[in-house]
């Protein structure tokens, strides 16, 4: 009885362990919790994507098969998380083709756990927030700027008023012509140019943007399109490039033909009027003086040659006296001298003055500023007194303000020497009240042929 | 009966021989970048939120009652995880206080235990509230 006992009792512990050893219990995976992550997978291919805060504070995760499971066979799929020593699952819903679950925490991490009638259950780690599919952008606008040629394209996220993904997103712009191939562009922010430039003008374009994380926490796939937007480029960009650009033209070959006349006409004009304008000479005092000094009339007869002077009587001017006196002198008693005309002037003005042919009348001491003419003097006291050389005196056109030059006339006068003595008691020369001098009449000297030219200085002398 | 005596005697101090030694309830699993990571872009957001929440219903909770008889929870200099630790399992008794927006307990859990899952830690059995 006792070895029955003993052998019954063997028998069970052996069952027991054998039961044990085949493993015929669930929990048989090599993680011990249920799951068979490290056993060989099984044919599990499941695409998933999360959606963040996609209801209130509720995020989302939403599975399809890759490969469609045969249609006889119910598949489960359950979204589990390992807490302390639990493991807790949450089953998804079907709905149509996809399984879809909200939850809250997208902190821990998760597993997808595949259940069906036919196999056991088998799940795959899954971090929620590595695939993040972020919601449709919407509210496509496009603005042209007409003065930059540039179109604005702007756009919304429903993410810019939630918390997770706000900033955190890159957006993708696709634009393309009717029918023409697509053109992307990417940005991080809510809106990007065109420029006018790179597009067609008078055409039709459409344009689409969708989203996606950065990458540099959360990170996922590209969300769905948003709506197109069509838009027309404007027609006259190239008119009014081409216009500014004609003024530009036109302007600057204006400006070029204008310095080219300036530069000519400041070569042609340079010597004879700018620079004298701008840069005058300094002023010759030969020219000033042929300037100041007019040139006499050709029948004026001029000279410095003393002896031309000869028939001139000079008297001094005694105030009222010599007035009366010049009045009496002036009487035209004898003939000849009327027909000299009469001219007066003061200081040394050249003037041919009437005189009287009567010596006596030479002995008056009014003295005149006066010159006579070579003709006139002719007339009065004869050529024979005049030792005149008329090929020194032939010209008439005499230029009196001549010095060292001119040959003067030498009718018996020598400026430059001392003042000859007057005959018979007359004065010689004798220097008046004013810049002329008197000079004797009667007694006439040789012309001196050394002395022919005479200078403005000697006759600076005399005076 | 001395032998039962002494079969009870021995065991008392072999159950406290055998006892679990009393070792900290978070795991050194994430790392501090790893936390800070998470924090930033996950946790401050949850805080932000409950704090802007406990500033609109401030008149209704503290209201006719003494600021000392509001428990401080104090964050200890040198074991800021253990202080986070007590802060978020006691912010967690809060979660059937019916007197308490649900709103406001919802949130307030949220971040309860969002802040143990970073801190990879796990509240005293009968404190916790799941």
């Amino acid at each position: 009885m006792l070895r029955m006992t003993q052998t019954r009792t063997v028998l069970s512990i052996f069952v027991l362990f054998l039961h044990t050893t085949f493993g015929e219990s669930g929990c048989t995976s090599a993680d011990g919790d249920g799951t068979f992550g490290d056993d060989e997978p099984d044919n599990f291919d499941i695409d998933c994507f999360s959606q963040l805060e996609f209801k209130d504070s509720y995020s989302s995760l939403t599975c399809n098969f890759t490969e469609l499971p045969p249609h006889n066979t119910n598949y489960t799929l359950a979204l589990c998380t390992k807490e302390d020593s639990n493991y807790v699952c949450f089953n998804m819903e079907k709905q149509e083709d996809a399984y879809f679950l909200q939850f809250t925490d997208i902190l821990s991490n998760k597993d997808i756990c595949m259940d069906s009638e036919i196999k056991r259950k088998v799940c795959r780690s899954l971090v929620v927030t590595d695939i993040v599919k972020p919601e449709v952008p919407f509210d496509v606008n496009i603005t042209y700027q007409k003065e930059a040629n540039e179109y604005l394209i702007h756009y919304s996220t429903p993410h810019s008023w939630k918390k997770y993904l706000k900033d955190k997103l890159i957006h993708q712009i696709a634009y393309r012509q009717e029918e023409g191939t697509w053109k992307t562009i990417e940005s991080p922010y809510l809106q990007v140019k065109l420029l006018g430039k790179n597009l067609e003008n008078d055409a039709s374009y459409e344009v689409k943007v969708r989203s996606q994380p950065n990458g540099d926490y959360f990170k996922g796939m590209w969300s769905e399109w948003s709506d197109s937007k069509s838009f027309r480029t404007a027609r006259e960009q190239h008119s009014t490039e081409s216009y500014s650009s004609m003024v530009v033209v036109i302007f600057s070959i204006l400006g070029f033909i204008l310095s080219v006349v300036m530069i000519v006409l400041i070569v042609t004009f340079w010597e004879n009027r700018i620079k004298p304008a701008v840069w005058p000479n300094l002023p010759d005092h030969k020219k000033t003086l042929e300037q100041l000094c007019k040139k006499p009339k050709n029948n004026f007869d001029i000279s410095f040659n003393p002896e031309s002077f000869g028939y001139v009587h000079i008297h001094k001017v005694d105030g009222i006296g010599a007035k009366a006196e010049l009045e009496n002198f002036l009487q035209p008693s004898t003939a000849p001298e009327t027909n000299l005309p009469e001219k007066f002037r003061s200081g040394s003005d050249l003037k041919m003055i009437p005189v009287k042919t009567d010596k006596s009348n030479l002995n008056l001491s009014v003295s005149y500023g006066g010159i006579w003419s070579a003709e006139a003097l002719h007339k009065l006291l004869g050529t024979s007194q005049f030792a005149a050389t008329e090929g020194n005196c032939g010209s008439s056109t005499y230029e009196v303000c001549h010095s060292n030059r001119v040959p003067l006339c030498d009718d018996g006068f020598n400026l430059s020497s001392t003042p000859p003595m007057a005959p018979s008691g007359q004065p010689g020369p004798q220097r008046l009240n004013g810049d002329t001098i008197s000079l004797p009449t009667n007694e006439m000297r040789s012309p001196n042929n050394e002395e022919a030219y005479v200078t403005m200085s000697s006759f600076y002398k005399i005076q | 009966n001395p032998a039962f005596f002494r079969s009870i005697f021995w065991v008392l101090p072999l159950l406290l021989v055998l006892s679990p030694v009393n070792a900290s309830s978070c795991a050194m699993g994430n790392t501090t970048t790893e936390i800070r990571v998470k924090y930033e872009n996950i946790l401050s957001h949850d805080i932000d939120e409950l704090v802007h929440m406990s500033a609109e219903f401030r008149d209704r909770c503290c209201k006719n009652k003494k600021q000392e008889n509001s428990k401080v929870f104090f964050c200890n200099d040198t074991q800021e995880i253990e202080s986070l630790q007590s802060m978020a399992c006691n912010m967690l008794r809060f979660f059937h206080k019916q007197k308490i927006n649900k709103d406001f307990r919802w949130k307030a859990a949220l971040v309860s235990c969002g802040t143990l899952q970073v801190l990879q830690c796990k509240c005293e059995r009968h404190k916790k509230e799941k």
